[in-house]
């Protein structure tokens, strides 16, 4: 790894510590000024005064706001998320068994926007202004648009209860049939950014001097467009990817809700219902992560696209 | 000589054969195997008996785990891991005989002491009430003991459970799933995660549970009444109503519920009708008032408002009358319902007259007024139809939805003064209702959130809650119904129905006002499927 690699690389994680030190705080503050109360959520609508009081005990809810941060920075310090109040089980064990499907399916959203993305841009790219641009942009706007739910919806009826192609819902034995809808519903957010940027970057690359005297040397279309027009654009569009790839991963709980996908993002909309404070903690830390993890493979991959960054 | 039989002997003989031949092909007809594909709204919080709250976990404890009773398709109690039971001359003494070889799933022999442990570890749990009227039971949940006192261990087939005072609905308690049997060994040995790995004596045992994804059951050879006719149940996990409602028409799903908006069109659509099945089960909706605050004590701006509210629009219009309007806070499907209870009829000049009468003509001095209810589109478009409705008497209604979590909180305070509540019973006794949702003993969190205090009522309900199933005890629960619906402390809107699609091949499937869709809590051993 270069010098700048490692640069990089541990100014990322220098980051990690404020920014999971910070987000943890907002979260900490903001639930306790919600309100609710774990103990009296977990007792359905009959509560039983004695015994909301023995669970907000067991809880450690009766002890200060500070105490109970704290105690949760120091568990957190020894690398402990805590106990579920609503499962009883480990933060950590819960957060790991959620992350595989998630990760699955944002991965798979991203492949998709990526490839039908790139693929968009480019096509709108070599002809703009042109009737395919002009579809082909409007196509973006309407996948940037569209809801999410609605998209399921309709993807879901149409693949999956008319034509019977496709599961309609589930995480399945984890087989890839499963996996397809929802990861082209999540995908086709971000499929119209990543074409809109992938169209705006080409066409200020091929504004360039070296593009034309390319051109000039009789270099064929598609190999200019693919050898030297497209990793000159690529820099915006890396970073719409990647920052794309930590939205997709925290950011899915309808494509989940949709197509009961057992992800990070349903668990995260449940346990804030539940007053589930250490697994709101744990998951909303996972997320600072992602996205502080996301950062720093965008300056990684600029490292490895753009050769000026390095020379810095 | 040959007998002589007469057409009416032949008639009855044939209709012998009849019913022998046609009992004996419905005995032929049960077919065995097949995995039943039920469905969940949400992830069971718990498996654990003795912390369960909710519908979703019980559905799957009443698979996994029996009770020393159960409730039959009438609710009545009926013998489970009890094979018999006798009740003392004042009420307060049961001692119940336990079926002998019952073995839970990890092959020991059930035995009285397991019930009693059971019963003790449930009472430490999240529903104490269930034990509290067994004689030294609130010592155990306040964590002064560790043995309820009451409940003394026979022999290795009989118990005996004494009452601080009589309690008629005390058999239904034991048929709850709170008061389910667990063996002590496997709750030791895995402590909290008894609740992710559970083991009883129920017809199907536990195989795994991939969270928010489903819950997989496989049959107990050796259940006590024999095993079921299923191979497998799995629920699913699928929280959008439109995701099972597609999932039952793509033949994923064997059962599910009707969709909100779909109740109509399910019973018309050639493809979906034959499955439609509607029933009543045992809640009431309504709307509450905190009779401390102002202006809601004032009986007057509370009738005033409950005779501005027509039920019938809500029945009619949002819910496409696939539940019954309510006249009483009580369901007509619990035993002990009164078909005389009367509403406060929908009558807007009563009611704008009775807001004068309280100084508050045109709706001044009380507009607007703020509505609390927990989210969901439902209680949303409710809300919006009161708001038109009590706009109509010069009420204007501000709409605050809160989750449920904050709902709660804020109700149990005392901090909202016009609130929806819904209420289920948990076992089907009037008591169930009226004491917890009304007595003064129980004003906030453990039920009457109105903070209702009236003496006669308390006294009415405590003599009734003590007295033997009959009229003496059905009257006094009536005319404490009718007196909290004339006081308005709680306006009822309907009454629940469960709303389910079945498939025609799915056998067997109790539709007791007990068991709603999609968490059935029917008893799954009696199903079987026909395909």
């Amino acid at each position: 790894m270069s010098l700048t690699a490692l640069r990089v690389v541990g100014g990322r994680v220098a980051a990690v510590v404020p920014v999971a030190f910070g987000v943890t705080l907002l979260v900490f503050l903001l639930n306790a000024a919600a309100l609710g109360d774990p103990a009296r959520a977990a007792m359905g609508q009959r509560g039983d005064p004695e015994v909301i009081a023995r669970i907000r005990r067991d809880y450690a809810l009766d002890r200060p706001l500070v105490a109970q941060y704290g105690a949760w920075m120091a568990r957190l310090a020894r690398g402990d998320l805590g106990h579920s109040y609503h499962q009883q089980r480990a933060v950590t064990e819960i957060i790991l068994e959620r992350a595989p499907a998630t990760l699955r399916l944002a991965l798979a959203a991203t492949l998709v926007s990526v490839l039908v993305g790139v693929m968009m841009g480019a096509l709108a790219a070599r002809r703009p202004g042109s009737l395919v641009d002009h579809v082909i942009m409007a196509t973006a706007v309407l996948g940037i648009s569209t809801p999410v739910f609605w998209l399921g919806m309709m993807l879901s009826l149409v693949f999956a209860v008319t034509l019977g192609w496709l599961p309609v819902s589930g995480y399945g034995g984890g087989d890839w049939q499963h996996l397809v809808l929802p990861a082209v519903t999540l995908g086709a957010l971000h499929t119209g950014s990543v074409a809109r940027m992938t169209r705006g970057s080409l066409l200020e690359v091929t504004r360039q001097d070296y593009m034309t005297a390319a051109r000039a040397k009789g270099l064929a279309e598609p190999v200019l467009l693919i050898k030297h027009a497209l990793r000159n654009a690529a820099i915006p569009v890396v970073t719409v990817i990647g920052i794309g790839l930590a939205d997709l991963l925290v950011g899915a709980p309808l494509t989940e809700t949709v197509f009961a996908w057992p992800g990070l993002g349903r668990l995260l909309v449940a346990a804030v219902g539940q007053r589930d404070l250490p697994v709101v903690m744990g998951a909303v830390l996972v997320f600072a992560l992602v996205y502080v993890v996301a950062n720093l493979l965008v300056d990684l991959a600029y490292l490895v696209i753009d050769p000026r960054t390095r020379a810095r | 000589m040959r007998p002589r039989i007469g057409p009416l002997a032949t008639a009855v003989l044939g209709l012998l054969v009849v019913a022998l031949v046609a009992g004996g092909a419905a005995q032929e007809a049960r077919k065995s195997g097949g995995t039943l594909r039920a469905v969940f709204v949400s992830d069971p919080p718990t498996l654990d008996p003795a912390e369960a709250t909710d519908l979703t976990s019980a559905a799957v404890i009443r698979q996994v785990f029996d009770a020393l009773l159960e409730l039959d398709e009438r609710l009545r109690p009926a013998s489970a891991l009890a094979v018999s039971w006798t009740v003392s001359q004042d009420q307060r003494v049961y001692t119940f005989k336990l079926r002998s070889g019952v073995r839970f799933h990890n092959g020991r022999v059930m035995r009285a002491a397991d019930v009693k442990y059971s019963f003790e570890r449930a009472a430490r749990g999240k529903r104490p009430w269930v034990f509290d009227k067994v004689v030294g039971a609130r010592d155990v949940i306040a964590g002064r003991a560790t043995e309820i006192a009451g409940i003394h261990v026979v022999d290795d087939v009989t118990l005996e459970i004494r009452l601080d005072r009589p309690f008629a609905p005390f058999l239904y308690l034991l048929a709850y799933d709170a008061a389910s049997v667990v063996p002590r060994e496997e709750t030791d040995k895995r402590g909290a995660s008894f609740a992710s790995h559970p083991v009883g004596t129920g017809a199907f045992r536990f195989v795994s549970w991939r969270r928010d994804d489903q819950v997989v059951l496989e049959r107990f050879p050796e259940h006590f009444r024999g095993p079921a006719a299923l191979d497998r149940v799995v629920f699913r996990v699928i929280p959008a109503e439109i995701t099972r409602f597609n999932e039952y028409r793509a033949g994923q799903l064997d059962l599910t519920d009707i969709p909100t908006g779909h109740c109509q069109s399910a019973q018309r659509d050639p493809q979906l009708r034959g499955d439609v099945a509607i029933w009543p089960t045992l809640g009431t909706a309504a709307v509450r008032f905190n009779v401390e605050r102002a202006p809601f004590n004032d009986v007057r701006v509370r009738r005033a408002i409950a005779h501005a509210i027509d039920p019938s629009i809500i029945v009619d219009r949002l819910l496409e009358r696939c539940v019954t309007a309510a006249r009483g806070i009580l369901p007509p499907a619990l035993p002990g319902y009164n078909p005389e209870v009367k509403r406060l009829v929908f009558d807007r000049d009563l009611a704008r007259r009775l807001l004068a009468e309280a100084g508050h003509a045109g709706g001044k001095g009380v507009s607007p007024l703020a509505y609390h209810f927990n989210t969901t589109d439902t209680n949303q478009r409710i809300a919006e139809l009161l708001q038109a409705q009590l706009k109509e008497i010069g009420i204007a209604l501000e709409l605050r939805r809160l989750d449920w979590a904050a709902h709660l909180k804020l109700v149990d305070l005392g901090s909202a003064g016009f609130f929806r509540q819904a209420w289920i019973a948990d076992y089907p006794d009037p008591e169930n209702f009226l004491t917890v949702l009304f007595h003064s003993r129980n004003v906030g969190a453990p039920g009457n959130t109105s903070r209702y205090r009236n003496p006669r009522v308390d006294r009415l309900l405590d003599e009734a809650d003590v007295m033997a199933a009959g009229a003496g005890r059905d009257s006094r629960y009536h005319e404490v119904e009718q007196m909290i619906i004339d006081d308005a402390a709680w306006v009822s809107l309907y009454h629940y129905a469960s709303r389910a699609l079945v498939k025609p091949y799915v056998k067997g499937l109790e539709r007791s006002a007990q068991s709603s869709a999609p968490e059935f809590l029917a008893p799954l051993r009696k199903v079987w499927l026909d395909r």
